[in-house]
């Protein structure tokens, strides 16, 4: 796990780098963190479902990651490294608005679940639906699955992580970063089942 | 996939499109997918399905002036 505090424990027992010197000029680590910001504007706009709050969520990452670059080893996966800095914000964020939502959906289907009512209405489902498909009614029903599947599905769907990066990120085994990540494209396929209404009516 | 092949090729969706399946487990599905509409047609669907919510996100516009504001803020507070 990428925690802050294990990477600088790391990094003051072993692998002394450049960057620790003293007065080491940060801007080289700022012209390359500033690159991945539009990726992780995109996560954020997933994870807090507003705008002004993924730009919130961003600023205050960069912020953070700024002031702790030192803990940053250069030639690892910097992205992943923003986004654990990125996912530690937000969860403070949640804690502060004490709005840490329900963990546990009741219901789960199969991953055919989808395809099957939609297949009840039209006969070739793969090409029609996904043509009425907007990207309005996927960003609505990402936003209904609840968050700690959301996530997951974000990073690994959008963001492009895979499962051991997700697992380093969230601070979760491996194992879980499957579960939820199945679950919640699972979550998906239902919330845009449940709202075929909606594009039929489109 | 045993007993029923349509289920268990349901239950490995997702592991397959990831490809972290083993070889053996992918030749499994492969030959199911060839022989099963069924499940062939909810793969592709799934696929499909993928690259919609991919590119929907990743399109969205990011904010004018973003990435300038960042900036600006991130060398006020530094």
């Amino acid at each position: 796990m990428l925690l802050l505090t294990d990477t600088l424990a790391g990094m003051a027992s072993s692998d002394p780098s450049p960057a620790l010197t003293a007065g080491a000029d940060r801007t080289p680590f700022e012209e390359e963190a500033l690159t991945h910001a539009e990726q992780l504007y995109r996560i954020a706009l997933r994870l807090t479902g507003s705008q002004q709050s993924a730009e919130d969520l961003v600023q205050d990452t960069y912020l953070r990651a700024f002031r702790a670059w030192q803990s940053y080893r250069p030639g690892t996966n910097l992205a992943a490294w923003l986004a654990t800095i990125m996912r530690n914000a937000n969860l403070d964020e949640l804690r502060r608005q004490s709005r840490r939502p329900v963990q546990e959906p009741l219901d789960d289907d199969g991953d055919y679940y989808l395809y099957n009512r939609l297949a009840e209405s039209t006969p070739q489902p793969q090409d029609e639906v996904l043509a009425r498909l907007s990207g309005t009614a996927i960003l609505a029903a990402l936003a209904e699955v609840p968050e700690n599947f959301r996530e997951v599905v974000v990073l690994v769907d959008v963001g492009d992580f895979s499962y051991a990066e997700a697992a380093g990120i969230l601070d979760i085994p491996i194992g879980t970063v499957m579960s939820r990540l199945y679950r919640g494209r699972r979550l998906l396929k239902r919330a845009l089942a449940d709202r075929a209404g909606e594009w039929e009516a489109a | 996939m045993s007993a029923d092949p349509c289920r268990g090729a349901e239950s490995l969706l997702q592991p397959y499109l990831d490809r972290v399946l083993t070889e053996a487990e992918v030749a499994r599905i492969d030959g199911h997918l060839q022989e099963c509409s069924y499940c062939s047609d909810r793969y592709v669907f799934e696929r499909s399905l993928r690259t919609a919510v991919k590119s929907c996100c990743s399109e969205e516009p990011v904010p004018d002036g973003f990435v300038e504001r960042l900036r600006r803020r991130c060398s006020d507070q530094a």
